[in-house]
């Protein structure tokens, strides 16, 4: 028996191998503090933020390295925020599962959506910051985490969690039951979730969430060299999403939270965006102790992903209450501009009249209805209809680690990484909205092409498809990637001195599948396209020197080169099978330098960093007005660089009151203007433009955070107070407003020079926080009660993301359209002035009680 | 065991509240577009209508419909084609008329064929280019009326009901077009040309964008010449029909559309691609 326990606590402890340098006094928390902040860890990301909207960018970062005070406090802090860190996309943060990675290929990022609802079977995880040696990868360049999900090591026994918010959820449920490890070496754990509200509790009007959530877990030790897990899990989710507005229509809707992704049907509201996932998982795990120094981790990785999001979609005028030339701002210029606009006050003070009833700033659904059953009357297509976007996976992975503690304090790991990842992208027809069919026609072609050449047709293969609900139409492929990684990682202590060095080395291919021949690319749509290959690699190393008595500083180098994924490595996958032009391999260099203080009562870190990403490849898609079509837009060769301080302080002010400080102030833009090629849907040509994007920077998070909290502890109370403060929020720049032809056709070209846009900013400002937790004890059992109070002053106009459109600011006319010119006229609707953004909840709640038995 | 039962029921609980989620959706009751409420009064036919304000129309002018006065027409053409830009062409069994609506996809909610009771006071009706016209103030001008107004004047009359009875026979015609024909004999109307020859300018589809041939207010006009044609008579086709790129015989033709008058020049705008069929 204590053979086997020595076993496992090898095999599944979680392990850091970073020199820590002092003691961790300031470090112990409270039980009701650590259970907060694990649930919270749990909540907060994976349901209020992270991938749950299509219309931000879902890439927040989630590490918790606890060698430093500031990874290790700011994302329970900062949540409400949706910071990011280091201004850093989710791509560069890998999350593992057993040592195996779990990151979707495609566009590198991991949802943590799917495994949300299951806290309790994800507590047990070691969290690198981008600079720490690790025994289970090479760690990315913002962190690695790697979740130990062997039923040994979760929590031993029976526990009920009820909570309650008035967030995107209302009410939730878990269960969970571990036996822990066994006389015979078998240990079971499984845990059940489920979160839910409906129309009429959720904290945004016009959204719901109803999420199961499930986890189960079997380990079996065999003997002191091998053990055997395994687990699986999934959450089936359907939920609506909000989108985001302008500042117009909040103030005409008297609603920051204004979302116009829902309307009436019949008296019932009805959400038009809908998501729907399941991504049930399977994971097991062979751990093979060859002696006491050496290991051996194996793990095997199958993912079914399914991912379905729905969307109100027409071939007629676009139904969207918030289409722009809904707005009193379409009728009369609101901003004073010199030029040929429109003032009429008529027009603006009936739109204004119009916003202010609910069914008109809403979807309404039965006119969508009619129209399309008035149009059945005379056989014709339907011109309004639900679709459904799917985005599936089937992802298999094997991972091996070698871990060999070579003497005490000098240890070396590697491993090697396969995986294969199938994604399926279609479109389906989801609710024709009372109509009989339509075909699978590219609408935007009908008129250049007659509707039933095969030109516009999406797929001739089909010919002149009349589609049904349920029906594909649109699109229909696979996109396949498969890669191959080798990692080693090498630390030592000399004397004063803990380095490491850490490399990679791998391969990726990718294809495209298409299951439609467009008619636009009949002899390059459908079937496989070629084989892309890349190499790629990195090197990373680090130091910590300990200075004594507490003092430390770190410093850490690393160069690597990223493949691209397949998400931004073809042109247009929608319609055909080329890859994007002029695509590489992009390059990172990374440093860091930090200074680290900890003794009993005070422990700080201060952090600098620098990163710089050249050939960095993006992708866009979006309706282009000035081509009346699509476009669609791969961004390469894009350079960027990321450089800012972090803070982090603590302070052990009394044995029951601690201070924390946290702050950065950080800088995240693109360094040079970038080449784009576009291809527009319906001439199938691709064209080149500068985008002129130099010194557009990250969006959607603070670029200057800062923080100052109070906890207290005493006895089995535990209080919270902590103030935030957030500045410099970018939204999300417009490529298409900064093209170079676009800047010209918007008067933006003066004696050689372009005047770019400002990029569109948000709003920052302070917010306070507050939660507070007791422990009781019932029959001899832990029950805790905790209430978090998010936004205490209410304040409602702080942004947490959003986007600026991508239209222009002008109408292209062709009244003396020669064929090669292209003549405009100023808008009215100023879409400069119009970013969508989304803003943070106002005074919100979480009562969590859970008890253990 | 009796813990894992209370277990079990709070699970079942949980999972059974779980399945009363949104449900499948109900096809929505009614007409929810125009104003149901309207009751009908005097009416007035098109001809009527167009007599009595002649004057205002042949001038270009404009004035604003004080009477009570009720139309009941059809809906001969709209925007279903992209070709009638934010226009409803409607008839009765006297005449016919454009309705200028600031609002798209008209043709979705009121199709060929549908009836309509009207609500003429409070509207405007004038001329442009001597074209009779009903709409809305717009720059101090006649213009298109907002979709919010035109649905409050606006109620559609379903075939079958007993509303329907007082159309009598009213339904969509065509005629044969005849040059000599004044504005109020025959605009407003689905024509039909016969033998006419279309000019082939440029790139020879009806409305082509590429540069080839000028564009008045991004259309075409084609002249039209011999058969029925007359000698002051287009095919006008916006370049953002859905049918622009319909090829143009170098032989006579058939064709129909609504014809229109725009200073003494007939305009024929055709509605959907079916009326440019060339041969019947």
């Amino acid at each position: 028996m204590k053979h086997l326990l020595l076993v496992f606590a090898f095999v599944a402890a979680p392990k850091i191998h970073a020199q820590s340098y002092g003691t961790a006094g300031v470090d112990s928390l409270s039980t009701v503090e650590e259970e907060l902040q694990a649930d919270d860890s749990n909540f907060t990301f994976t349901e209020s933020q992270l991938g749950e909207n299509d219309d931000i960018t879902a890439d927040v970062i989630r590490i918790n390295s606890a060698t430093n005070v500031y990874t290790s406090q700011f994302g329970w802090t900062w949540s409400g925020i949706w910071f990011k860190y280091r201004a850093l996309d989710n791509a560069y943060n890998d999350i593992y599962m057993n040592g195996v990675q779990v990151n979707n290929p495609e566009n590198g990022r991991f949802q943590y959506s799917t495994v949300g609802g299951m806290n309790d079977a994800l507590r047990n995880k070691d969290d690198i910051s981008p600079f720490e040696a690790n025994n289970f990868s090479f760690s990315g360049m913002g962190g690695s985490s790697n979740y130990n999900l062997r039923a040994g090591r979760m929590p031993v026994g029976h526990k009920v969690t009820l909570s309650g918010a008035n967030r995107n959820y209302t009410l939730r449920a878990m269960y969970s039951f571990g036996t822990g490890l066994n006389k015979d070496g078998w240990a079971f754990f499984g845990t059940v979730g489920y979160r839910w509200s409906n129309m009429r509790t959720a904290a945004v009007k016009g959204t719901f969430y109803n999420s199961l959530a499930y986890f189960l877990a079997a380990q079996k030790v065999i003997n002191d060299k091998h053990s055997l897990s395994i687990s699986t899990w999934g959450s089936p989710t359907e939920r609506a999403t909000a989108g985001a507005s302008t500042d117009e229509a909040n103030w005409l809707a008297n609603d920051y939270q204004y979302n116009p992704y829902w309307g009436y049907q019949n008296g019932k509201k009805r959400a038009s965006r809908v998501v729907t996932t399941f991504e049930p998982s399977v994971l097991a795990t062979w751990d093979f102790n060859i002696n006491d120094d050496m290991k051996l981790t194996t793990s095997a990785f199958v993912k079914v992903a399914k991912y379905k999001s729905t969307k109100l979609n027409y071939s007629g005028t676009n139904p969207h209450p918030d289409y722009w030339k809904r707005f009193p701002s379409y009728n009369y210029d609101v901003w004073g501009r010199d030029g040929d606009y429109t003032y009429d006050n008529v027009a603006y003070w009936t739109a204004y009249d119009n916003w202010q009833d609910e069914s008109y700033r809403q979807i309404n659904f039965d006119e969508l209805y009619f129209a399309n059953t008035q149009l059945n009357k005379i056989g014709a297509d339907a011109i309004y209809w639900i679709e459904a976007r799917h985005n599936n996976h089937l992802m298999s992975n094997l991972s091996s680690t070698y871990e060999w503690n070579i003497k005490r304090s000098t240890k070396l790991s590697a491993g090697i990484q396969l995986l294969s990842n199938r994604g399926s992208h279609y479109r389906t027809l989801e609710d024709l909205l009372g109509g009989q069919y339509f075909h699978n026609t590219n609408t935007y072609l009908v008129g250049d092409y007659q509707e039933t050449s095969t030109e516009a047709m999406y797929d001739v293969n089909h010919g002149y498809q009349k589609l049904i609900e349920g029906d594909r139409y649109g699109y229909d492929y696979d996109l396949w990637n498969q890669d191959i990684r080798l990692w080693t990682c090498f630390s030592m202590d000399r004397g004063i001195v803990h380095s490491f060095v850490t490399g990679k080395l791998g391969g990726r291919r990718m294809w495209r599948e298409g299951f439609m021949r467009n008619g636009l690319f009949q002899d390059n749509s459908y079937g496989k396209s070629s084989k892309a290959h890349f190499l790629d690699g990195g090197l990373k190393a680090g130091s910590t020197v300990n200075l004594g008595k507490g003092h430390a500083i770190t410093a850490g180098l690393g160069y690597e080169f990223r493949a691209p994924g397949a998400s931004v490595a073809f042109m247009c996958p929608e319609m055909n099978n080329d890859y994007a032009l002029n695509l590489k391999n992009e390059r990172v260099l990374s440093t860091e330098l930090g200074y680290a203080i900890n003794n009993k009562w005070f422990r700080l870190n201060l952090t600098g960093y620098y990163y710089r990403t050249m050939d960095g490849n993006e992708w866009q898609q979006y309706y282009n007005d000035d081509i009346n079509s699509f476009s669609y837009n791969s961004l390469t060769g894009v350079r960027k660089e990321h450089y800012g301080v972090e803070l982090g302080l603590k302070v052990k002010l009394t044995s029951s009151l601690d201070l924390l400080a946290l702050g950065t102030y950080s800088e995240a833009k693109y360094t040079d203007d970038t080449q784009v090629n576009w291809m527009s849907s319906t001439t199938g040509k691709i064209n080149q433009e500068i985008c002129h994007n130099k010194g557009m920077r990250q969006s959607g998070t603070p670029l200057a955070a800062a923080s100052l909290g109070l906890n207290y502890r005493i006895e089995r109370w535990y209080l919270n107070l902590t103030g935030n403060y957030y500045d410099r929020i970018y939204l999300s720049y417009s490529t298409n407003m900064r093209y170079e032809n676009n800047l010209k056709n918007a008067g933006r070209y003066h004696a050689g020079e372009y005047d770019v846009p400002d990029q569109a900013k948000g709003n920052g400002g302070f917010m306070l926080d507050a939660s507070i937790g007791r422990q009781f004890y019932i029959l001899h059992n832990p029950l805790s009660v905790n209430l978090q109070l998010c936004n205490l002053t209410n304040r409602r106009n702080i942004t947490t993301g959003g986007y600026e459109q991508s239209r222009s600011n002008y109408s292209v006319t062709e009244t003396e359209n020669t064929g090669t010119e292209v003549t405009t006229k100023p808008r009215t609707y100023n879409f400069e002035k119009n970013a969508k953004r989304f803003y943070a909840q106002g005074l919100n709640f979480m009562l969590n009680v859970n008890y253990k038995f | 065991m009796k813990k894992q039962s209370y277990i079990i029921a709070l699970l079942a609980g949980v999972f059974a509240f779980a399945s009363c989620q949104e449900g499948d959706w109900d096809v929505p009751e009614g007409i929810p577009y125009g104003n149901n409420s309207l009751q009908a009064g005097a009416t007035v036919t098109i001809a009527e209508l167009q007599s009595t304000y002649a004057s205002v129309i042949s001038s270009d002018n404009y004035k604003q419909i004080t009477e009570d006065l009720w139309l009941r027409c059809v809906v001969n053409g709209n925007d279903f084609g992209d070709n009638l830009y934010k226009q409803l062409s409607v008839q009765d069994e006297t005449g016919g008329i454009i309705i200028g609506i600031n609002g798209s996809d008209q043709g979705a909610f009121m199709p060929v064929g549908q009836k309509l009771l009207i609500s003429l006071k409070d509207l405007y009706i004038g001329g442009y280019g001597t074209q009779a016209q009903i709409g809305g103030l717009y720059n101090g001008g006649l213009g298109r009326m907002e979709i919010s107004d035109w649905k409050k004047h606006v109620r559609l009359i379903m075939d079958g009901t007993p509303d329907a009875v007082a159309y009598g026979t009213m339904k969509v015609d065509t005629i044969d077009f005849d040059p000599s024909k004044s504005m109020a004999q025959q605009a407003g109307r689905v024509v039909r040309l016969s033998g006419v020859t279309i000019s082939r300018d440029g790139t020879p589809v009806v409305a082509p964008d590429d540069g080839s041939v000028s564009l008045i207010s991004n259309c075409v006009n084609r002249t039209l010449s011999g058969g029925n044609a007359g000698n002051k008579c287009v095919l006008r086709t916006s370049t953002y029909a859905a049918f622009k790129g319909v090829a143009i015989p170098t032989t006579p033709v058939v064709l129909y559309g609504i014809a229109t008058i725009y200073r003494g020049t007939w305009q024929i705008l055709a509605r959907t691609e079916s009326d440019l069929t060339w041969t019947k």
